[in-house]
């Protein structure tokens, strides 16, 4: 239509047509830039010591510095860092499979996914009190196993929740994670895959290398942005690794809160530094992993 | 599950005709009778993924449930008694959830729509800046803005009311709807284009008529993930509402924090009910393929 | 470049905004009703709501204001909204940020139900009306000269807090897994049984409120008793005595529940732990025994209440009402509601209330209200210390700035092995 237009472009058309596309961006743009960028600002403003309760209201990095220097913080920075990684590889072969086998089915297909996608508006805070009661060393698992002398008391079973891995975490990530990165590489295996898939087929591929090059390839860009969003919300989620996570090294958004909630009024700039540490590592990977996603799919191209 | 019929593509390739049918290994995994293992994985991976609901099932509905009990010994419908009181409050944060619920899923359409037309049918300068901008609620943790959010919020006079969570809601809302949009808008246009031609490309009027059947069930899907946004937020509620919005999140964990492991349960499963019965009615109705433009999020 | 541009214009007009809210207003708080004329109180709050924000975990607390006092406010024309908290900062924190962010006027919240080191935070940030409780017509049945009532965390309460109750802390066993002459009397005893039961106990992470209780009386012990820190804070014999006790919470650290490498959150989670038979012992405040949590089936029947004979902190808790409280004749109102004879009974039974403490003085009851009391109290059975037990053993509460010493170097020394900072 409009944008194949063979004629050179005439000035007066394209100004009219850049309006109205950012007319129709601008009320996004306006809710998430002024309220979103605004909060920002002020969460930047008062990890600089320039706002706030507790702040002394002139520019200051001090709480920068007792981050760099706190080994509590480091340590939080890398078990956080491990299980955002972790509960993202994970989802993502596992949310891969699980959509490659559903597709595979016939007739139960429609019903399996529909349960297969049950959990996706079960909010993380059940699906944390769930696990606990079920994977806990009192939990229903540890029950079962006592019940049929597997185990001998709950001390006996194995201790994955609270544990200094945050093992209880990653499990939780990964059960509610699954089904969202399997439901987006299942659309796109709808959308797409059969076609290519025979088309490879009839080249004579095997299995292994329609999987290879041409499954994965065409799931690539849309899980990738999928796992983008479940690494940053694994990142900076706070309410499962309050319920599930060990009490030190804590994770990151656990320890922003603390600080937060501190008695100690002087502890908040260093909360809302921690915020913006969490924020910028967050926006570095997706940044990075966009690049990635463009040069893979530059080379793929190639 | 013994005998699984599959229409899609059987027909179209006869087995002795299709090419490379000489190779055993690509006749045995077509996808027309899956397998016993898959259909066994899928069941297997289907149970696990249900699994964690069936302790807070058995936790709501009993008392005094302690270790090493499976199933309870003493069953009891306290723990739903007390929830399902029109005293206790449950049912004012149902309706509050509902309330901001629908409100943010119908004004995330109005403001998000438009953009996500846009992003899913434009190139133009600034698109990716734009993307990037758009999904930053997404991706920003919502403990790390949540402080700067209510001073905001404050200052606009919205904080402590339900407007003013509506409003909240919409941040980390709009990205989701405004992303799933344009995945919508991209596969419909692209419909809408070949079957313009095919028709001659007749009356824009029709065309609307076309486009807005195409989208409509994607943007459902759309604004359900609105829904969803806020049916699940805590913390964004609890700093903009100030306690005084008492949704059903803000009950779950006020209610946990007390330990009542049956209160909570059957608390956790009144807030999950209402969510899963949506999911389910939306993808029966419009079909698991209105969920395939979730796969347009890129 | 142009679209550069326009993302840049709105990134700048974010930033107006959020320089928008930057400057704080001046403090000139909301005006308070003087309590001295209770009439014009009474008129003022008719026709209001009270936001009154409290923790929300205990089913019976909950059903017992929105049930018991909601009908009686109603009576006076005013509406009861309990606000539930996950926890008593949010409560704090909405007040803080509001009065950052110059909202001086017309607050979110109208009363909360408080006491220790969120006492302690809101006083600092001058955020509680003061000069008031002792005015309220039912202040007469306190006793103020009672220094537990006066103050609180070690602060002079100053009229800015209302007490709703009293608690003492106690031990909790279970009677079938434990004989009671094994129990430990003492801190010291009390170390000699973790090491010989391994994996058997443990405690709240602090700042959890019975983490920091907990370790607080163990001080007490180690440093010779209550009496000394009652005075003030002392420096120097704190880091003396903190010193002694981390060393030995050190030592006693592989023989604590998972080797004390992680510590329950709350109360709740010790509770369940004690419930569910993976630790020995657990905590209570509650003066009139832990029947209510029985009933609630979070404790099993046969758990038990008990105290050192080295004795346990009894304390208050209170009301307050922040200086931005919008209707704070109503929150004046129920403050003064929550100390009448019959509600204070009946939050008292374990049977209705939840096993709370007075917060009044008993010896200026009635005497009908006095045999109720009685009757009560006598009809606790195993599920409660006796009172005159309580009342033996009861040891004043520390100083807000030695709890919170305790809990910021705890966190630091014990919770993540790194020097005192």
């Amino acid at each position: 239509m409009s944008g194949r237009h063979p004629a050179p472009v005439r000035p007066r058309w394209r100004t009219r047509e850049h309006i109205r596309t950012w007319a129709a961006l601008a009320p996004s743009l306006l809710l998430v830039g002024v309220l979103f960028g605004g909060a920002v600002v002020q969460t930047i403003l008062r990890s600089a010591g320039l706002l706030g309760t507790g702040a002394g209201g002139t520019f200051s990095l001090a709480a920068y510095r007792t981050l760099l220097t706190d080994p509590v913080v480091g340590r939080s920075l890398v078990l956080t860092a491990a299980v955002a990684v972790i509960a993202t590889a994970v989802s993502v072969v596992l949310g891969i499979a699980a959509a490659l086998l559903l597709h595979r089915l016939g007739r139960g297909r429609k019903l399996a996914t529909t349960l297969f996608q049950l959990n996706l508006p079960i909010p993380h805070v059940i699906g944390a009190v769930a696990i606990l009661a079920l994977l806990g060393q009192s939990g229903l698992l540890s029950r079962i196993g006592a019940q049929t002398g597997v185990v001998d008391g709950p001390a006996a079973f194995p201790a994955i929740t609270f544990d200094p891995w945050a093992i209880g975490v990653i499990v939780q990530y990964v059960w509610k994670e699954v089904p969202f990165i399997g439901i987006v590489a299942l659309a796109i295996l709808a959308a797409r895959g059969d076609e290519l898939d025979d088309a490879a087929r009839t080249l004579g591929a095997t299995r292994w290398q329609r999987l290879r090059h041409v499954t994965l390839p065409l799931l690539l860009p849309g899980v990738l942005s999928a796992a983008v969003i479940v690494f940053a919300f694994t990142f900076g989620a706070f309410e499962v690794p309050l319920l599930l996570g060990p009490t030190s090294p804590t994770l990151l958004p656990v320890l922003a809160h603390r600080r937060y909630i501190d008695t100690d009024l002087a502890a908040r700039p260093e909360a809302m530094a921690i915020s913006v540490v969490l924020t910028v590592v967050v926006i570095a990977v997706v940044l990075i992993s966009a690049a990635v996603a463009r040069r893979s799919i530059r080379s793929e191209a190639a | 599950m013994t005998h699984i019929e599959v229409g899609d593509d059987t027909g179209r390739w006869p087995a002795a005709t299709r090419p490379g049918a000489a190779a055993a290994a690509t006749e045995a995994d077509r996808p027309s009778r899956p397998r016993a293992w898959v259909v066994l994985t899928v069941t297997l991976l289907l149970a696990l993924l249900l699994l964690p609901l069936v302790p807070l099932v058995l936790a709501s509905l009993a008392d005094a449930y302690f270790y090493p009990q499976v199933l309870p010994e003493r069953w009891s419908s306290r723990a739903w008694q007390v929830v399902l009181d029109p005293g206790s409050g449950t049912w004012a944060a149902l309706r509050d959830t509902v309330t901001i619920g629908v409100s943010v899923a119908v004004l995330s359409l109005v403001v998000a729509v438009p953009a996500g037309r846009v992003l899913g049918t434009r190139r133009f300068r600034g698109r990716r800046a734009v993307e990037l901008l758009l999904l930053l609620p997404v991706l920003v943790p919502a403990v790390a803005v949540a402080i700067g959010l209510h001073v905001v919020f404050l200052r606009l006079g919205l904080a402590g009311g339900i407007p003013g969570v509506v409003l909240v809601h919409l941040v980390p809302a709009t990205p989701y709807v405004v992303l799933l949009s344009a995945g919508v808008f991209a596969n419909a246009e692209l419909a809408l284009e070949e079957q313009a031609r095919a028709l001659g490309a007749s009356a824009w009027q029709a065309q609307r008529h076309v486009t807005l059947r195409l989208v409509a069930p994607g943007l459902a899907v759309a604004a359900l993930f609105g829904f969803l946004v806020s049916w699940g937020q805590y913390v964004l509620t609890l700093v903009v509402g100030g306690g005084r919005v008492v949704t059903l999140p803000i009950l779950l964990f006020s209610t946990a924090s007390g330990g009542d492991a049956s209160i909570t349960a059957a608390t956790a499963l009144f807030h999950a009910l209402p969510a899963l019965v949506l999911l389910v009615v939306v993808s029966r109705v419009l079909g698991t393929g209105a969920f395939a433009s979730v796969g347009g999020m890129r | 470049m142009r679209s550069v541009t326009n993302v840049v214009v709105l990134l700048a007009a974010a930033l107006v905004v959020a320089a928008g809210c930057a400057d704080t207003g001046d403090q000139a708080s909301a005006p308070l009703p003087d309590p001295a004329d209770w009439d014009a109180v009474l008129s003022e709050a008719d026709g209001t709501t009270v936001d009154l924000h409290m923790w929300g975990g205990s089913t019976e607390i909950n059903r017992f204001v929105d049930e018991v006092y909601g009908p009686r406010l109603e009576e006076l024309g005013i509406t009861l909204r309990r606000v539930p908290l996950a926890d008593t900062a949010d409560a704090i924190n909405a007040v803080l940020g509001e009065l950052e962010a110059g909202r001086t006027t017309d607050g979110s919240v109208d009363l909360i139900w408080i006491n220790g080191e969120n006492h302690a935070t809101m006083r600092q940030a001058e955020a509680l009306h003061t000069g008031w409780s002792e005015s309220l017509p039912n202040a007469a049945l306190v006793d103020w000269d009672d220094p537990a009532v006066a103050f609180d965390a070690g602060i002079a309460v100053d009229g800015a807090e209302s007490p709703w109750g009293s608690a003492q802390f106690q031990f909790v066993y279970d009677s079938t897994r434990t004989d009671p002459d094994d129990l430990p009397r003492s801190y010291a005893e009390l170390a000699e049984w973790i090491e010989a039961n391994p994996g058997r106990f443990t405690y709240p992470a602090l700042p959890a409120f019975h983490g920091t209780r907990f370790l607080t009386q163990w001080l007490f012990e180690l440093s010779g008793g209550a009496e000394r820190w009652t005075d003030g804070f002392d420096e120097e014999a704190y880091l003396a005595a903190s010193e002694e006790l981390f060393a030995l919470l050190e030592r006693l650290r592989p023989f604590l529940w998972r080797e004390g490498e992680t510590y329950p959150t709350d109360i709740a989670d010790l509770d369940r732990l004690f419930a569910n038979g993976e630790v020995d012992l657990t905590f209570t405040q509650l003066p009139a025994g832990i029947g209510a949590n029985v009933d609630a089936g979070t404790l099993p029947s046969t758990a038990r209440p008990f105290v050192f004979d080295t004795g346990t902190i009894g304390d208050h808790h209170y009301l307050a009402i922040p200086v931005n409280a919008g209707d704070a004749g109503a929150a004046m109102v129920l403050a003064n509601l929550a100390l009448e004879p019959d509600l204070q009974l009946a939050k008292l039974d374990p049977a209705g209330g939840w096993g709370d403490g007075l917060a009044i003085d008993v010896t200026r009851l009635s005497a009908s209200e006095r045999s109720a009391a009685e009757e009560v109290t006598q009809g606790l059975g195993e599920l409660a210390v006796p009172s005159e037990e309580l009342a033996a053993v009861r040891l004043p509460d520390a100083p807000a700035a030695l709890t919170d010493a305790l809990d910021r170097d705890w966190q630091r020394v014990i919770q993540d092995r790194q020097p005192r900072s």
